[in-house]
């Protein structure tokens, strides 16, 4: 299966130049937006980051939760015209619990600043060499909390220098039409403008082919994803 | 004895390194992450490293060897030409017992089991676990490190590695023979015991953990450890050789999150049964004996982390002859360590490590038992990947004694983990 940063470079293409969709104005003409919506059925395995063997260790680590929700993500390959100007960044959290990033998986627009508060009695250190966004945030305690704002759109694999199992992904949009999953797998992308697009799945660094889905004015189309 | 020929090892640590680069164009080829099997009850590890070091001196046309075996950890293996693969493998037996092994080859040689234990917890809401086989060490900070991934530059603490003229299946008859072998620690012989030039003992073996029982108990003020072994610190064992136990422990506390300061202890009779024999002691005599002391404190905040550690080591042997041994012989090991995060992925740090003994007095000389050593090293590391980090380091080593004073040393390694 393709990997998922050219579609991103797509993405970005497609929202500033607003090529590959239906020219639809937002709004425009009296039309109503419409809903993409559907399940995303995850077949391979993920599981969970798990330590490494804790040979050197004195003692036993302490328990983690062992279901992290692996959540998917369904974004528009390719945005309507206007889409870039629309989004409205603000902030997100991803905190540092039980040596574990909460959520896992966050999805965002560009602009959007992240705050990363460690909720551990541990010293974490919140790090990326992910190209869109390259930082350390340093070793911080329990209660402090640092931040980093996501400007340039792709996938942000988060780690913790310490915690080699930690670790997450920031999915950054240069539009707003994407949406997670929920523990069900459902997904639902609201306010999408009438047209037809190509809208993709992810999970855990995997993304589905583009599927065309063509949303009709003012209501909601299906579509169904399968990643193995 | 002249230095071992490299060119064989030399082939393997580079073919390792282009092979670990070829990787990470590759990132789909290698995991990422542990191997997780078994509905979550196996998982599997790995260390994998490439290094290689040049050695600059009066002498030394081109990249030469560490003539001076500041480095070396056996007449054979050297740490700036290594090729390691380290496998780690945890399987969980039940709620309160998992069983972790460590598989681990230098150079491709034959896999040796460098940890092999059950860990037992009692109570699963208690951080109170036993653990019994081959062991990690309780005694020291850098001793549960050593893994190329957490040591910040390429060269070991000199507590923890060089090697000095002091064995333990050979002993020196007088004071004269020990002072002979000042700086030699590489290829040291004595007259009482195996005659065989081999390879001497470091203050604490960081290549090689002993055989025993370790009880740990851990608040999030205070973390304790007490082992009792077959081996010592200087000599860890698997199968016992003298009858006699060490016994060592550690206490770490926590003030403040980000400050970690430990003391350890531990005593045991190093040498072999053999030696005390021959020696003239009883067999089951434990004079001969290693006693060490140890502190450590650490600090990091923000992109800083500075650690230094003290290692003080006593050795007691059999006085046989004249001019008799001053006892006990002492070492002293202290190194301060800093690194700092200059840019995501890139980080600067330096080591100085000063290694000193205490004073004999020979038949014409009073002099140190061993060369004292002072070492400096500085390095950068680059994380090419979360999980590979290239490190480039530069060391220089000053001995008051031995064939070859000074040396300078550039070394590079590649390391990649999951």
């Amino acid at each position: 299966m393709p990997r998922t940063l050219p579609f991103f470079v797509l993405v970005t293409i497609a929202a500033v130049l607003g090529d590959g969709a239906i020219p639809t104005e937002l709004h425009a003409g009296g039309m109503a937006n419409g809903i993409i919506r559907g399940r995303v059925e995850v077949r391979r395995t993920t599981t969970n980051s798990d330590r490494r063997p804790t040979v050197a260790s004195l003692g036993a680590p302490p328990e983690r939760e062992r279901t992290i929700p692996k959540q998917s993500v369904v974004y528009l390959q390719s945005a309507p015209r206007g889409a870039f100007e629309q989004t409205d960044p603000g902030r997100a959290v991803m905190d540092q619990r039980n040596e574990t990033f909460v959520p896992h998986v966050l999805a965002i627009t560009t602009g959007t600043i992240v705050d990363f508060p460690n909720s551990d009695r541990i010293y974490h250190n919140v790090f990326s060499l992910s190209k869109p966004a390259k930082f350390d945030l340093g070793r911080y305690p329990v209660g402090r909390s640092r931040a980093i704002r996501f400007d340039r759109p792709g996938i942000v694999r988060v780690f913790c220098d310490i915690h080699s199992h930690m670790n997450a992904f920031i999915l950054v949009f240069s539009h707003p039409y994407f949406a997670l999953t929920d523990g069900e797998g459902q997904y639902r992308i609201n306010d999408v403008p009438p047209g037809t697009y190509q809208v993709v799945a992810w999970n855990e660094g995997v993304t589905s082919d583009p599927k065309p889905a063509v949303v009709p004015d003012g209501a909601a189309t299906e579509l169904d994803f399968l990643l193995r | 004895m002249p230095p071992k020929p490299y060119r064989g090892r030399s082939r393997v640590i580079v073919l390792a390194a282009v092979a670990l680069l070829t990787g990470a164009r590759t990132y789909a080829q290698l995991p990422g992450e542990p191997i997780v099997f078994g509905d979550g009850r196996v998982t599997l590890g790995g260390d994998v490293s490439a290094t290689y070091g040049c050695a600059h001196g009066q002498g030394i046309a081109g990249c030469g060897e560490d003539v001076g075996f500041f480095n070396y950890t056996s007449y054979d293996d050297s740490l700036i030409r290594n090729f390691r693969i380290d496998l780690s493998a945890s399987v969980k037996a039940g709620e309160h017992i998992s069983f972790l092994t460590e598989i681990r080859t230098d150079n491709l040689d034959t896999p040796q089991p460098y940890a092999l234990y059950a860990r037992i917890r009692p109570w699963r809401d208690r951080r109170f676990d036993i653990q019994i086989g081959r062991i990690p060490p309780s005694f020291g900070a850098f001793s549960r490190r050593p893994y190329p991934s957490d040591n910040m530059l390429i060269g070991y603490p000199l507590a923890y590695q060089y090697l000095t003229s002091l064995r333990s299946d050979a002993l020196p008859a007088n004071s004269d023979e020990l002072l002979r072998m000042r700086g030699r620690g590489w290829l040291s012989s004595f007259s009482v015991g195996d005659p065989t030039p081999r390879a001497g003992l470091p203050l604490v073996n960081a290549l090689s953990w002993d055989t025993g029982v370790q009880v740990h108990a851990a608040t999030d003020l205070v973390d304790v450890a007490a082992s009792v072994t077959t081996g010592t610190l200087t000599k860890p064992l698997v199968r016992d050789n003298n009858g006699g136990k060490q016994v060592s422990g550690r206490v770490a506390v926590q003030p403040v999150q980000g400050l970690i300061l430990g003391t350890s202890l531990a005593r045991g009779p190093f040498a072999a049964r053999d030696v005390a024999v021959t020696a003239g002691l009883s067999t089951d005599d434990r004079s001969i004996t290693q006693t060490a002391w140890g502190a450590d404190i650490e600090y990091s905040r923000g992109h800083y982390l500075v650690r230094a550690e003290t290692v003080l080591s006593a050795w007691r042997v059999p006085l046989v002859r004249t001019p008799v041994i001053d006892l006990p012989l002492r070492a002293v090991a202290t190194s301060i360590e800093g690194r700092y995060r200059v840019v995501p992925g890139l980080y600067g740090a330096m080591r100085w490590d000063h290694l000193g003994f205490s004073e004999i007095q020979g038949s014409t000389v009073r002099r140190e038992w061993e060369a004292p050593v002072t070492r400096i090293e500085a390095g950068i590391g680059y994380s090419l990947m979360h999980n590979l980090l290239l490190k480039v380091a530069y060391q220089h080593n000053d001995r008051d004694g031995g064939r070859v004073p000074t040396l300078g040393i550039t070394a590079a390694q590649l390391v990649y983990w999951f």
